[in-house]
């Protein structure tokens, strides 16, 4: 027997097991709702939910955001963290399994395994999309269903509208889960929010694309958020990516395993005092229940809080800073361009919120000056803008740059909360003359405040997919996602990926 | 102390113990552990949990053991997990203070990677790793005042335990410090699980994934994986689980000088029943009190009982008066007390369908009534129980329990301790096989080959090896 057949069969029995459940569910007269939990009416959203709830604006910005998280995750196959976690689940598993490793032509894993590898590579450089309240959303639900659509029989691979509405619920859900607590507003101190709603994100997800009924996806949340929260500490580090991994490869599990009849919590979003469910991961927690689609028009949270897509890798507070820096850069070089000699500038003061993790004065790794306001700063200054390229080793330790580096200082000012939506960045160059030169970013170019343009973003998907992918298939990845919702069947994405 | 100096001597101390830092009393109380560990380990593999895990798990490449299930192996870290869920699905494994079940996370994830390895290690070395496992989660536990109090926001295994299979793992591989401490931070971002999942089919997994994040952990930092390494210092690093955290370093362990063992100074609670521990104090309470009341009438009948009042520690997650699911009767002050004073006894059969449904016992459950008395900490340190039983006739019997056998302060005998292995095993294995284990896990510090060990754990009676069915059926 062809082991790659019995191992899809297997897969195939999980899915096919849950849709007949959800088929018989809809036989049998319901039974009437009992007295409905918060926890309870996840479920049953998760559940309900149709593509026909799905505006045009959420549409759209749900495909712009697949699109870049494609291409993050393609240009993040390059890495080194990416490398080890593949290596890692390549040793454990076999090489004939059934889905797609990104930037990896012909090597498949099993699906959770994949959703792991690939949900690192989206987060490896700090590249993919961050929300408000504070979080990134995409990278731990896209490769999760990714891998799941793999898992399903060539004559039923769901259809671009179901594929874009189990997306939606899974990033729906994050945001209604960071709604509950106020500190979650802001930029975070102990949890890195990735690994607490973003496993949750991707257990709802799943319990979508699978068809689960609504107690099994209360369920498949529950079991998440026994595999959700990891500290911020590993921020800065070649750890965090698998926050994102582990938060699409966990949820997957969750929503499985509730496939499979696995029970946990039925308050586990709900606020139980003596006993903590989610609210183990917040100071101050308090839930809502999201209200019956039967009865009240649902309108999906991306729709009025869009999305900040990022320009350069590195954490979203290094765009203000960097932003501010080039308006300084551009005013030394004036019209002819060029870059910015260090024996010019005297003292260089960075105006930022309070954030320990992202305050580096000197940072040693690629992850560190992905997370320091100050490396950031000062490549803007000397270059005129941050790159991919800027956190090559090379450039890392450029004379230039640590000969700036030295002489920066910098000033938490009241009015600048460590919020992603009050925040700005003031840069102050005091050169040698005497001259003083100011730039100062409110909102910077890829923000929801001010979003990328169609073509900016396909550029960074151009640019980021063309590092490993002909451009024929780059190409062809702009179209299926730009017509996902009229497509029958998303083979015609998956192929692109293989 | 300077910045990082407590996680950096925790990796020197997990890998500078050796095996000549272990004295008698620890081997002594860690061969008992083993034991008990995997009998409740076999025990667990006829759980619908654990099926529902197992068939989750399933792959192609297959390393390690799985318990119970002849033929089959998968990849360490899923046996791991596995066998992990089997230990805890019953809440039968042991229990430490400060609270965690210390060696369901450990125990499975060392033997699914020492069956992988190239040169298995020595028993010694098995023991070793197994301590350094336990060691770890005891000192990160001493590091809050809060983890002293039966949990009410974190399952201490998920949040300990992952960290105690990280530097098991570790320590059997035989990884260099700073590797150490990078598995210690790999593994803190996979810990932290809450407490609402205790009293439900959920909570096993806990203990599956902390043995199975050890693993993972330690696998990705010998593959060059970095964290934190600080992890350990940091309140926004392990200190995220805690609201009072003070880390301390551990003590710097050279090849001559003896290492002051936490399990030395603290012995653990090995359970009579399935269940919460909180349970066995009201357990004793009952039985002592039912004895009291049929002592007074030789013929009484137990439907006599008006009112049952139980003075039991503030815990909201075992206070559940009329459990539904084993889980949630296995989390019931109520139910046990109940179970007790009906049949004398709280055993493995009080936990099945037919006993829970049983008219007399829903019956009692109604009469019980719970107070929380002030003197009474929500601690397995301090805690008791007190029971006050109140016939029709109007006569009062009331007992009080405050060291339940079993408890660190009395623990189970050694022949106690191998009955209840032999009960539990015998579920699954046959009788040789049952002693096999007793022999091997009793002469494990001066056994060179242990393999056999996991080879036991292997069989089950009931079931003929996959391997051998197919070709049987092919014949």
């Amino acid at each position: 027997i062809n082991v790659c057949t019995q191992r899809s069969t297997r897969y195939l029995s999980a899915i096919s097991a849950a849709r007949g459940l959800h088929k018989s569910a809809l036989d049998v007269v319901e039974r009437p709702a009992p007295e409905e939990t918060v926890t309870s009416s996840f479920g049953r959203f998760i559940q309900s939910v149709q593509p026909r709830h799905l505006s045009p604006t959420v549409l759209q910005r749900s495909k712009r955001m697949v699109l870049d998280s494609i291409g993050v995750g393609l240009l993040g196959s390059t890495t080194d963290v990416f490398e080890l976690a593949l290596q890692h689940c390549q040793h454990m598993y076999a090489p004939d399994d059934v889905s797609f490793v990104y930037g990896r032509q012909g090597v498949k894993l099993s699906p959770t395994l994949a959703a792991f590898v690939n949900g690192v590579a989206a987060h490896s450089m700090d590249f993919d999309d961050t929300w408000h309240p504070a979080t990134h959303p995409s990278g731990a639900v896209l490769p999760a269903l990714l891998a799941i659509s793999d898992m399903f029989h060539n004559n039923s691979k769901p259809s671009g509208l179901d594929f874009l509405t189990a997306f939606n619920v899974g990033i729906e859900i994050q945001g209604w889960l960071m709604r509950f607590s106020n500190e979650a507003h802001n930029i975070p101190k102990r949890f890195h929010p990735p690994s607490v709603v973003g496993t949750m994100g991707s257990a709802a997800a799943c319990a979508r694309l699978l068809s689960l009924d609504r107690n099994q996806c209360s369920n498949a949340l529950a079991i998440a958020a026994s595999l959700a929260g990891a500290p911020m500490a590993n921020a800065a580090t070649q750890s965090k990516p698998l926050h994102i991994g582990n938060a699409s490869r966990l949820g997957l599990e969750a929503a499985l395993l509730a496939s499979r009849g696995l029970e946990a919590s039925p308050l586990v979003l709900d606020a139980v005092p003596g006993v903590a469910g989610f609210s183990a991961f917040y100071e101050d927690y308090a839930p809502n229940p999201i209200a019956s689609l039967e009865e009240h028009e649902h309108s999906f949270l991306i729709e009025t809080q869009d999305i900040a897509f990022k320009r350069f890798p590195a954490h979203l507070g290094m765009h203000w800073i960097a932003d501010a820096a080039t308006v300084v850069h551009k005013t030394l070089v004036g019209l002819k361009g060029g870059s910015v000699s260090p024996n010019l500038v005297q003292e260089i003061l960075l105006r930022v919120p309070l954030s320990k993790y992202i305050n580096r004065p000197f940072p040693e790794t690629e992850h560190q000056a992905r997370h320091s306001f100050q490396f950031n700063a000062c490549t803007a200054l000397l270059d005129g803008e941050v790159t991919v390229q800027s956190f090559h080793t090379e450039a890392l330790q450029r004379p230039e740059l640590l000969a700036l580096l030295s002489r920066v200082r910098v000033e938490h000012p009241h009015d600048n909360p460590a919020n992603f939506n009050i925040m700005y960045g003031e840069v102050e160059v005091t050169l040698v003359s005497g001259d003083v030169l100011r730039g100062r970013c409110d909102t910077f170019y890829g923000h929801w405040r001010n979003p990328l343009s169609q073509e900016s973003l396909q550029k960074k998907f151009r640019s980021n997919a063309g590092a490993v992918l002909s451009n024929e298939r780059v190409e062809r990845l702009i179209e299926a996602v730009e017509g996902l919702d009229h497509l029958d069947d998303c083979k015609p994405l998956l192929a692109q990926l293989q | 102390m300077p910045l990082g100096s407590f996680t950096e001597s925790f990796g020197a101390a997990v890998s500078c113990l050796s095996t000549s830092h272990l004295t008698d009393e620890v081997i002594r109380r860690s061969k008992r552990m083993i034991l008990d560990t995997l009998g409740v380990g076999l025990l667990g593999t006829s759980t619908p949990v654990f099926n529902t895990v197992l068939q989750c798990s399933q792959q192609a490449l297959e390393n390690s053991k799985v318990w119970g299930r002849p033929g089959l192996s998968l990849p360490p870290q899923y046996a791991a997990f596995v066998n992990g869920v089997a230990v805890h699905s019953m809440d039968f494994d042991d229990t430490w203070h400060p609270a965690t079940h210390p060696s369901g996370a450990v125990l499975p994830a060392v033997l699914a990677l020492a069956e992988t390895l190239p040169v298995k290690p020595s028993g010694l070395e098995l023991l070793l790793a197994f301590s350094v496992g336990i060691e770890v989660q005891g000192r990160l536990l001493r590091f809050s005042k809060e983890a002293h109090n039966i949990p009410k926001r974190f399952h201490p295994p998920a949040v300990v335990g992952v960290m105690g299979s990280a530097a098991a793992t570790a320590k059997l591989l035989g990884l260099p410090a700073a590797q150490s401490i990078a598995a210690l931070a790999i593994a803190c971002s996979s810990a932290g699980a809450p407490m609402a999942n205790a009293a439900t089919q959920t909570k096993p997994l806990h203990m599956g994934n902390a043995a199975r994040g050890g693993l993972e952990a330690t696998q990705l930092a010998l593959l060059g994986l970095e964290g934190n390494a600080q992890i350990l210092d940091l309140e926004s690093g392990f200190g995220a689980f805690y609201p009072d955290y003070v880390p301390h370093p551990l003590a710097e362990v050279t090849p001559t000088s003896r290492y002051r063992w936490v399990l030395e100074d603290q012995n653990i609670a090995q359970k009579r029943f399935p269940a919460h521990l909180g349970m066995h104090w009201v357990a004793d309470a009952a039985i002592e009190a039912r004895a009291k009341f049929l002592d007074k009438c030789p013929n009484a009948d137990l439907s006599q009982i008006k009112k049952i009042t139980l003075r039991v520690p503030t815990s909201r997650y075992v206070d559940c008066p009329l459990p539904v699911s084993e889980h949630q009767a296995r989390h019931s002050f109520q139910f046990n007390c109940c179970t007790a004073l009906l049949d004398g006894e709280v055993t493995v059969e009080s936990f099945s369908k037919s006993q829970m449904i049983r008219s007399a016992l829903k019956e009692m459950l109604l009469k019980v009534q719970l107070e929380n008395p002030q003197d009474n900490h929500s601690s397995f340190e301090k805690m008791y129980c007190e029971i006050a039983v109140e016939t029709t006739q109007g006569e009062m019997f009331t007992a009080r329990c405050n060291t339940f056998y079993g408890h660190w302060r009395k623990p189970l005998s050694h022949v106690d301790l191998v009955r209840k292995f032999r009960a539990n095993a015998s579920t699954v294995l046959s009788a040789e096989v049952v002693e096999g284990i007793i022999y091997t896990v009793d002469h494990l510090d001066t056994n060179q080959d242990c393999s056999m060990l996991w080879s036991y754990m292997h069989f089950n009676k009931h079931m003929m090896d996959r391997n051998e069915r197919r070709s049987s059926a092919l014949a």
